[in-house]
């Protein structure tokens, strides 16, 4: 009988639980250990925070499902890993801290013998002195918890500007290495098109604030797609865009402090600047939950696991820009040391950033760091689940299952606005994820063809439809296992 | 605000009935794309694509 212990119950977790329970047998254990008590669909929490969607509507508890399929759950965060047990544990364990309300604080170890580390990025909002969801007119749309009050303070907002109050709206990244840009991305195309629906359009500045050295980055050094019968830059796409939606642009930012209504940034020149805003969205820094591990006689290993985020199969090599190669991503994300532990999605220390590295003149880092969304989340949890599967009836290790990010395809279906007739989405599908220069040198890394943009009402069908897909497969229902990641 | 994007194209970009044709399409292409595969970058079969 094996015990896999999967941590954190999000896209990558809750794929790889379900995967894990549905394919071995009763008589291994599956455990999940999450604080959270729901799981929620993330790319809908846009809507809640235009008050287009309810907060119900993209999440349910997780303890039910859990029960009923066979999976154990723990509500508790990790809190350090013990990867060769201690002196009175023989077994692997993960030392968990207990967060319900009549538990709280109490730790527990949790024994294993294959670990899924799936516990995604801390939201660092510290590392951006006074930025806060809620706090000095900023606000968030990364969790549920942030996007409900998010869109209070927008509809407060609207109902101001409908008795004559003009304001600045500013969205975009918080951080100079900030990532996620598609979220404040199709976090501003709706609150624009929100505005327009409320007739108060014209009474505000919206300005999309950024890191990116180019307006569609993405954290993912742009690209150039196909659009209709066109060869586009993804920079052109997205200007074509905001001109269009009368947004204006600050690029190459990097926020460094928040004060009421002030956003103060560095720019890539090294000029100290700041905006002023009526309300923002700013997504904050990624960062690794600062855990820590411990060997045998309790000496710290945690460099043995973790960069910030957990060591994988990556060439973390130090080496310059121009030398980065496809093959430098992994493709098991297996930690080379601990062979039984595994960190697909999020969790995962990427090897190098996507897009290209750039510092101001004072030597600030203003770029944007590697986004891992949803899809790849999902498709690397499902390999990892797979390779353990394997090992487990196999006996022994087997990793044929494999999917770098420089080998795999991903679509962004960003909402452009919310509406049946009146909504619209920006479908953007990129192969592979981490460009191969080497591959493709022609255009820009990437396939054409199998890259390629959309812009158009279908688009914004299509994220509709995805939303109540994964919503039904994150619940398990009936042939769950059929839809793809 | 700057038009960019012309009214015939924004009439089809809304169109119900074009987009419906484009969602069936764009939902086969994505699911193509992204349900098409993936792997290894470090295997002989993708070097020897270089």
């Amino acid at each position: 009988m094996a015990k896999i212990l999967v941590l954190g119950a999000g896209i990558s977790g809750h794929v790889a639980a379900s995967h894990l329970r549905r394919k071995l047998s009763k008589d291994h254990q599956v455990v999940v250990v999450s604080p959270n008590s729901n799981y929620q669909w993330i790319p809908s929490n846009i809507w809640v925070g235009i008050g287009r969607m309810k907060s119900k509507e993209i999440l349910f508890p997780l303890a039910p499902l859990y029960k009923r399929k066979g999976i154990d759950f723990i509500q508790a965060k990790a809190t350090a890993f013990f990867p060769e047990g201690d002196a009175t544990e023989n077994s692997a364990y993960v030392l968990v801290e207990q967060v319900t309300e009549n538990q709280k604080g109490t730790a527990e170890k949790v024994t294993y013998d294959y670990l899924i580390n799936a516990t995604g990025p801390k939201l660092n909002f510290e590392a951006t002195e006074g930025l806060m969801p809620g706090k000095n007119k900023t606000h968030s749309v990364c969790t549920y918890t942030h996007a409900e009050p998010t869109w209070k303070a927008l509809q407060n907002l609207i109902e101001e500007m409908k008795h004559g109050k003009k304001v600045k709206i500013l969205i975009g990244t918080g951080h100079g290495k900030a990532t996620c840009q598609g979220a404040a991305f199709e976090y501003i195309l709706n609150v624009e098109q929100e505005l327009r629906r409320h007739k108060v359009r014209n009474m505000a500045e919206i300005t999309w604030i950024s890191n990116e050295y180019q307006l569609g980055d993405f954290g993912m050094d742009g690209m150039l797609l196909s659009y209709g019968s066109n060869i586009m830059k993804s920079n052109q796409m997205v200007e074509m865009v905001f001109e269009d939606r009368g947004i204006k642009w600050i690029l190459g930012a990097g926020v460094n402090k928040i004060e009421e209504g002030i956003a103060h940034y560095e720019n890539l020149d090294g000029e100290h600047k700041s905006e002023t805003f009526d309300f923002a969205m700013l997504i904050p820094a990624f960062s690794g939950h600062g855990f820590k591990a411990f060997d045998k006689n309790n000496n710290e290993i945690t460099d043995k696991l973790f960069k910030g985020f957990m060591l994988v199969d990556a060439d973390y090599t130090a080496k310059p820009y121009e030398e980065w190669t496809a093959q430098d991503w992994p493709e098991t994300y297996q930690n080379p040391t601990y062979k039984n532990i595994f960190a697909p999605g999020i969790a995962f220390a990427p090897p190098h950033s996507i897009s290209k590295p750039r510092k101001s003149k004072n030597g600030t880092e203003i770029f944007p760091s590697p986004p891992r969304t949803g899809m790849p989340s999902g498709i690397t949890a499902k390999l990892v689940a797979d390779n353990i599967i394997d090992s487990i009836k196999k006996g022994k290790e087997s990793l044929g299952h494999k999917g770098s990010m420089a080998n795999m395809g991903a679509a962004c279906i960003a909402s452009a606005g919310y509406g049946n007739f009146s909504g619209s989405g920006i479908s953007i599908t990129t192969f592979p994820i981490v460009p191969d220069y080497k591959k493709y040198p022609e255009t820009q890394g990437r396939k054409l063809g199998k890259t390629f943009g959309e812009i158009g009402l279908a688009g914004h069908w299509l994220k509709l439809m995805l939303h109540y897909v994964f919503m039904y497969k994150a619940k398990m229902k009936p042939f769950w296992w059929l839809l793809p990641e | 605000m700057t038009q960019r994007i012309s009214k015939r194209k924004r009439f089809w970009m809304q169109n119900p009935v074009w987009q419906f044709i484009k969602f069936i399409w764009l939902g086969l292409k994505v699911m193509l794309i992204v349900a098409g595969g993936h792997g290894s970058t470090r295997s002989k079969e993708y070097q020897k694509s270089y």
